[in-house]
């Protein structure tokens, strides 16, 4: 506690430290928000510019970047089906079906809510005890437990959002070979490339999901104009009850839990965090055919998971120097600025350092929450703008983010084309939740599973000889076969062909 | 430092020392923008994930070049195929001179065993190395089965095809051949897990899923200084003062081996207009004398020996590379 009041004390009494706080709190909220930029857009601009700060203000407005940025990307998911980044778009799965029920309030304030909630508990735990929990996870956790891992993450990707759980599995496994285009893992190879240079790098996620998210839902919204049959959506501005919080609090801790612990093991991260937490929301729920089409759930184990994957982030960094992603190196880059390695050694000769950052994402996390609760009650409203003005600005602003990625024409392309195929996926019942799940899972798990099987001599029953791989496995085949039994025996309902969402 | 055997001549020891006497001041004076090129941010792609040796020196050179062009210089990482992928990623972009490729030795081993269908120095053309290093082998320092390289030799001949070693890249690249003829010589069977994620790959050794690392000095600093590793060979001839504790092939008996280098360096597509070519070759010579950098060098053991090559000389030790390893790997019998 006096290691907290410490840090707050340093943080607080002085006014450039409260500014870059802010600013950071700011800025962070607004790149995540946008799609093809990102924290570790702004982050990155920043790096050369923190040289003039004093080195706990630098490492403090990287990690606070860190926390708004995973957390901006929520409300364009949920307003216009525009995941602002990766993490947030199975946010997006639910959040945009409840806006489009009149209930753009309750999934803002849900993510709202969950973020600093899932964001505040991981920082309770990295306070606590950074060390012992980062030399536990890489401890128990190597590619076969990752692999592990992300397999049970698969195994319920097939229940979301699809009209059956058959049409679900055939989603999955054209997201899987979405994720195989490009040069493999391991040897170099080209896999489907027709000698193209684009595709032999591997088709890239943002433009995957801007087409199969926002652009598909502009066609589908145009195709119900045409036919007459759109309905605007209701303006909701009403904030989640306490109750309906206090429902949810099981969903909470679990995937506070799953983004916690995703956070921790270098290499994973926000992204999978929210993927596999959404899933098992779909697997621990009495009605998993409820998600894709509108279930708070779903909101509150996506935006809970991938903020408390912040601050489990900067667990391996600090304590080890691992670090895991992109804005953790960023913040190594910070620290060797100012002549320091992190490290198990930061955590000794740079206490007050350490704890003004914890500090300060904690209030991060609580200043998501004002923020948001401002952004609730305000941003909503531009859902009165007109659908024939809010399409092109959406196509507009996506097609912007295809191109800020890499500058390249062809993402933009590639864009439209995956909202073309979006459409008419949507249109025949399958689901896109279920194809980005497939596409994220199928990357990473395929990297884990290579190394996997030479650390296993090629044999898969190895994977069950470790303990952790062995039960998430078992987990992850029952939950399978429990999904293809429940799938042969339900009869497909031929009246519902309306698309669903997304 | 590498002397007889390493299978390239990187010059003189002195070769850096005179470099940095030249005035930073001179060569900055040069630095006219042609047609006020750049005007905005140049992206990097770093073949491998966040947080190794390539994404470390990236960064640095990025910051630096960053203080010597007055644009920004963002870092993007691309992991995958033993630091190919990020190859296709970047010949599809704009040839503006507004993406910069960072590459190892691994685009140097993939042109000699034909991997790839450009030639070096023609079709994608160096910027300037600024990294030229050696590799070690890493155990526990809690390890107890092995202490030292005598001891994990004689755990590995006990237990062949047991003993695994976190490494990364794809058949020929300098990591699997080096490792190779270490086995060969020293008569053992390990079996090599490549990693494109540096994080991953650390962890692996820290965290107990890999028995032993081969990596750089340099990318593993902050681990050897906070005692989660520690050096048990020098792939040398003779080991350096600041290792001098730690055997090297000769020390081992295995001094058969040949050395092999790890070099990093920056690339533009031919297709570059020459002037902006011209222009990034003398800010890279600028931004390597920055204090700045300087420092990043010295804190990678890089002082020790030359580690910068400019421009032409760049080209030509890629050349010499090359045909240094469709040498080599007649002599071993490699072929993709």
């Amino acid at each position: 506690m006096d290691d907290f009041i410490l840090g707050f004390t340093t943080l607080f009494f002085d006014p450039v430290g409260v500014s870059v706080f802010f600013g950071g709190l700011v800025g962070g909220l607004v790149f995540g928000a946008i799609p093809g930029l990102s924290a570790v857009t702004l982050a990155t601009v920043l790096l050369p510019f923190s040289v003039y700060f004093a080195p706990s203000h630098a490492i403090m407005l990287l990690a606070v970047i860190y926390v708004s940025g995973i957390y901006g990307g929520a409300v364009t998911a949920i307003l216009f089906n525009i995941p602002g980044s990766a993490e947030n778009a199975p946010t997006a799965f639910d959040g945009y079906p409840m806006t489009q029920k009149g209930e753009s309030g309750r999934a803002i304030g849900a993510a709202v809510t969950c973020s600093a909630l899932g964001g505040i508990g991981s920082c309770i735990l990295m306070m606590a005890a950074t060390e012992p929990l980062a030399n536990w996870a890489i401890r128990a956790f190597g590619p076969p437990e990752i692999f592990a891992l992300i397999f049970l993450g698969l195994s319920i990707a097939a229940t979301v959002g699809a009209e059956t759980v058959w049409k679900g599995w055939l989603s999955v496994l054209f997201g899987l070979l979405l994720a195989t285009i490009g040069t493999d893992p391991a040897g170099g190879l080209a896999r489907f490339d027709f000698n193209i240079d684009y595709l032999m790098a591997g088709i890239h996620f943002v433009p995957l999901i801007l087409g199969f998210f926002a652009v598909s839902e502009v066609f589908i919204q145009g195709h119900q104009i045409a036919r007459g049959l759109r309905v605007p959506p209701a303006l909701g501005i009403d904030f989640p009850s306490l109750a309906e919080f206090w429902r949810l609090k099981f969903a909470v801790v679990r995937s506070m839990m799953i983004g916690f612990f995703s956070g921790i093991l270098p290499g994973i991260g926000a992204v999978l965090a929210s993927f596999l937490s959404y899933g098992e929301a779909v697997r621990w729920s009495k009605n998993p055919e409820r998600f894709g089409t509108g279930e708070i759930e779903g909101v509150v184990a996506s935006e809970t998971a991938n903020n408390a994957a912040t601050g489990a982030a900067m667990i391996p960094l600090l304590a080890l120097g691992l670090p895991g992603g992109a804005l953790t190196a960023v913040m190594v880059g910070a620290f060797q600025i100012h002549g320091m390695e992190p490290g198990p050694l930061v955590l000794i000769t740079s206490k007050d350092l350490v704890w003004v950052v914890f500090v300060a994402m904690f209030l991060a996390n609580v200043g998501i929450f004002m923020l948001g609760y401002i952004e609730t009650k305000t941003v909503v409203h531009l859902l009165r703008v007109p659908f024939s003005l809010l399409a092109p600005a959406i196509l507009l602003i996506a097609s912007i983010g295809a191109y800020a990625l890499r500058g390249l024409v062809v993402d933009v392309w590639v864009m439209f084309l995956a909202g073309i195929v979006g459409y008419l996926m949507r249109r025949s019942g399958y689901s896109m939740a279920a194809v980005v799940l497939g596409v994220i899972l199928g990357q990473l798990g395929e990297s884990a599973f290579i190394k996997s099987m030479q650390l296993l001599d090629y044999n898969p029953l190895n994977f069950f000889t470790r303990p952790v791989s062995a039960i998430l496995l078992v987990l992850g085949i029952a939950s399978l076969a429990y999904s293809i039994h429940r799938a042969s025996r339900i009869v497909p309902d031929e009246d519902a062909r309306e698309p669903r969402t997304p | 430092m590498p002397q007889g055997k390493s299978v390239f001549t990187v010059g003189g020891l002195a070769a850096l020392a005179l470099g940095v006497a030249v005035s930073t001041t001179a060569v900055a004076a040069d630095l006219m923008k042609p047609g006020g090129y750049p005007e905005r941010t140049v992206s990097i792609i770093v073949p491998y994930g966040p947080g190794g040796g390539s994404d470390q020196v990236a960064r640095a050179w990025a910051a630096a070049m960053q203080k010597v062009t007055g644009v920004g210089f963002s870092v993007e990482n691309k992991p995958g195929g033993g630091g190919l992928a990020a190859i296709p990623d970047f010949m599809s972009r704009p040839k503006d001179g507004y993406t910069i490729l960072e590459q190892t030795d691994g685009i140097i081993t993939a042109e000699a065993a034909k991997q790839i269908d450009f030639t070096l120095g023609e079709d994608l053309i160096p910027i300037c190395v600024t990294q030229a290093t050696f590799s070690q082998v890493y155990i526990r320092p809690d390890e107890d089965r092995y202490t030292d390289w005598a001891s994990f030799v004689a755990y590995a001949k006990k237990n062949p095809g047991q003993v695994n070693l976190a490494n990364i890249g794809v058949e020929g690249s300098m990591e699997v051949v080096q490792w190779g003829a270490i086995e060969d010589a020293a008569g053992i069977n390990v079996k090599q897990i490549s990693f494109d994620k540096p994080a991953e790959r650390y962890a692996s050794l820290i965290g107990g899923h890999t028995d032993a690392l081969f990596e750089q000095p340099g990318d593993v600093r902050k681990y050897l200084e906070g005692g989660q590793m520690k050096a048990i060979l020098n792939v040398l001839s003779s080991s350096p003062d600041a290792f001098k504790d730690v055997p090297s092939l000769n020390d081992a008996n295995i001094g058969d081996v040949p050395v092999l280098q790890r070099v990093r360096l920056f690339w533009v597509h031919k297709d570059v207009p020459d002037e902006r070519r011209e222009y990034l070759v003398k800010a890279c010579d600028v931004a390597f004398k920055t204090d700045d950098y300087q420092k990043f060098n010295r804190s990678k053991y890089m002082h020790l020996a030359r580690s910068y090559y400019g421009g032409q000389d760049a080209t030509d030790l890629v050349r010499g590379l090359v045909d240094a390893y469709v040498a080599l790997y007649k002599k071993i019998g490699f072929s993709k």
